[in-house]
């Protein structure tokens, strides 16, 4: 590049960068456009990516669900993955917000300070982010009660173990893992039987392969029923398929389809309904300022059996769990997590 | 009883921590070669997740895990030859490109994966193999002698690589080709030539460590699997100074107090979480600022060789 001078070289720059502009426009033609309905355009901000079998996949595929409800026309959904850094997350959010996007769903606890930070920039859009309880004026806070579920899986584990010994394979002590834990080990202690609950974290939400080496130690160290949250815990499953007689109670999505002969039951969420729930909201004016929670009550969290491994559970431990199950959604029952 | 328990816990730990230390091992051993032949690496993260995903993609296809290891390693090759095109033939800055190929292996394996699996998918890898008589030794014989084939080439390679790097003419090269290249060019070396190979080698090692996560440990493939174990590698080669034993040492330190942390928590031991998960690298920087001796780095390191240049 030595031969060319300084002002050469400027031009040909110049020249290049006129031609990829012109070559981007040149193609599309004006047409007068008719008026189209209003679009709802929603992104969503993931943590991990659309098809990790958890957390993410599962809000995508809701939404996914309800575009196709809508049509396609009616309902533009932009994604952005891999955001697990916070600071990443909030960039992309931002730029949506300023591309004139209705609804902006953060779907991770740790989306909670960033939300809060841009939304007060943006009074006319929607933010979204859960696990998390504390909602702005534009922004909607969703808390699924991982609790009550966790309690009933808390129960099956008990009756279900031979061993005694049941474990858990925990991210991060924050969000719906906490909650998860609390609510499975008093599941556990109310299945009576003197089952020992054993907690082991990983220290992020991503480490499918320290997810697996700690069922593995769980299992080393005697336990045969296995459970535990956020995208990692496919490693987990995997590890508990690979010791035959050992079970895995999955969270976010039925997981039964990786490990048909070892994950017997999953807690499910209808992330569906919530979504919808934020649309019509936002439809009548209300653009934030709610909690929404996915319980048992309102029909937005499921125990879903594995059909392949559903004999093998006790009649009298389904009863159990349908009868406590009735008790949460009457409020007979409540899980504290506080302590 | 309690002390069969006992014994059964520190043996759980030595399993469990032979087992994380080997794609730490395998890679830092490769690097080692790069950096001991004058050139940074920093893009080891990008290599190893290539390495996974065509390790776990191979097996996925044709059902054969050794084949999978295989594809790994010329998965790493490829992105050692591009690393070393860019630092020795074009002479870039090595962190920076580095960091680049790092976020290269990271878009890439996780674009395949997106476009050619589709979604969590479960391989069957590799099976433990348990080494005659040696695995039936009561006790020892589980821990040491019962794991995946992956674990005992990462701990054989170690006096290998020491034979190579110290009693091999091309070790020798590869020696005076980070610490004094202008020597060995002037006595009619090819400096690039070796670099080119240490890469290479390096990188192949590195694939193949990403591969031991894929088709032996998790026996699946995701985005990002090796969540920032590539940059500790080059930590380890440093802490390593540069020879295999001490790589070894290093990797040991920090898989087994991995291990430990792990069992710690396991056992319900009352010890807060977080404390347990930073232990090994807490362990390795004690260790580090403990050592004794100054470090001699090859005196090279970092600095793209061009003929006739000032130093």
């Amino acid at each position: 590049m030595k031969k060319f001078s300084m002002l050469t070289r400027l031009m040909m720059v110049v020249f290049l960068a006129m031609a990829i502009l012109v070559a981007g426009c040149g193609g599309t033609e004006k047409k007068p456009e008719p008026p189209k309905a209003q679009k709802l355009k929603i992104a969503l901000v993931l943590p991990s990516t659309i098809d990790d079998m958890a957390w993410a996949q599962s809000m995508y595929e809701a939404i996914l669900k309800i575009q196709s409800t809508m049509g396609k026309d009616n309902l533009e959904l932009a994604v952005s993955e891999r955001m697990g850094r916070p600071v990443d997350a909030g960039a992309a959010i931002r730029q949506y917000a300023t591309q004139g996007f209705d609804i902006i769903i953060a779907h991770g606890a740790q989306y909670q300070s960033v939300v809060k930070e841009i939304a007060p920039e943006f009074p006319k859009v929607t933010f979204a982010y859960g696990t998390g309880f504390q909602a702005g004026p534009n922004i909607f806070a969703y808390d699924p009660q991982a609790q009550d579920g966790a309690y009933l899986m808390g129960m099956l584990a008990a009756k279900m173990s031979k061993s005694k010994i049941v474990g858990i394979v925990g991210p991060v002590e924050a969000g719906d893992a906490v909650k998860y834990n609390k609510g499975f080990m008093q599941g556990v202690a109310a299945a009576g039987g003197d089952v020992k609950t054993r907690i082991a974290y990983t220290g992020s939400f991503n480490e499918i392969v320290k997810a697996g080496e700690i069922a593995k130690t769980h299992m080393d160290a005697g336990a045969d029923v296995l459970s535990g949250t956020s995208q990692q815990a496919v490693g987990a499953v995997k590890a508990v398929a690979g010791k035959p007689g050992t079970y895995w109670l999955s969270v976010d999505m039925d997981q039964s389809k990786l490990a048909p002969d070892s994950v017997l039951a999953s807690q499910t969420y209808n992330w569906e309904k919530v979504v919808t729930k934020m649309i019509e909201l936002r439809k009548k004016g209300t653009l934030g300022g709610e909690r929404l929670t996915l319980s048992f009550a309102d029909g937005m969290m499921e125990i879903k059996y594995n059909e392949k491994l559903v004999g093998k559970i006790p009649q009298d431990v389904k009863d159990a769990i349908e009868k406590t199950k009735k008790d949460i959604i009457s409020g007979a029952l409540k899980i504290d997590v506080s302590k | 009883m309690a002390d069969l328990a006992g014994q059964g816990i520190f043996l759980g730990i030595i399993a469990t921590g032979l087992r994380l230390a080997t794609p730490y091992l395998l890679a830092a051993l490769g690097e080692m070669f790069t950096q001991r032949s004058g050139i940074y690496n920093l893009g080891l993260e990008g290599v190893m997740l290539m390495g996974a995903f065509f390790g776990f993609f191979t097996t996925w296809v044709t059902g054969s895990p050794y084949l999978g290891l295989f594809v790994s390693m010329i998965a790493g090759a490829i992105m050692g030859l591009m690393m070393a095109f860019v630092s020795v033939t074009l002479k870039a800055e090595q962190g920076i490109s580095g960091i680049g190929f790092s976020m290269l292996g990271w878009g890439l394996s996780g674009l395949f994966f997106r476009l050619y699996v589709g979604g969590i998918t479960t391989i069957e890898g590799l099976k433990p193999w348990k080494i005659p008589v040696l695995g039936d030794i009561p006790f020892i014989g589980p821990a040491f002698f019962n794991h995946h084939f992956v674990v005992y080439l990462a701990f054989l390679l170690v006096p290998v690589s020491w034979f190579i790097l110290f009693k091999t003419n091309w070790g020798l090269t590869v020696r005076a080709v980070g610490m004094t290249p202008q020597a060995v060019d002037t006595l009619g070396g090819n400096v690039a030539a070796t670099r080119y190979q240490c890469i290479i080698i390096g990188s192949m090692m590195a694939g193949l460590a990403g591969a031991t996560l894929t088709v032996a440990n998790a026996q699946m493939f995701m985005d990002n699997i090796t969540a920032g174990r590539g940059f500790i590698v080059v930590a380890l080669v440093y802490f390593g100074r540069w020879s295999p034993l001490g790589i070894l040492a290093g990797s040991l330190l920090f898989s087994m107090a991995d291990s430990f942390q792990l069992w710690v928590q396991v056992l319900g031991i009352d010890f807060p979480y977080e404390l347990a998960v930073i232990l090994p690298y807490v362990a390795t920087i004690v260790a580090l600022a403990v050592s004794f001796g100054r470090v001699w780095a090859p005196a090279a390191l970092g600095r793209p060789y061009e003929r006739g240049a000032r130093g």
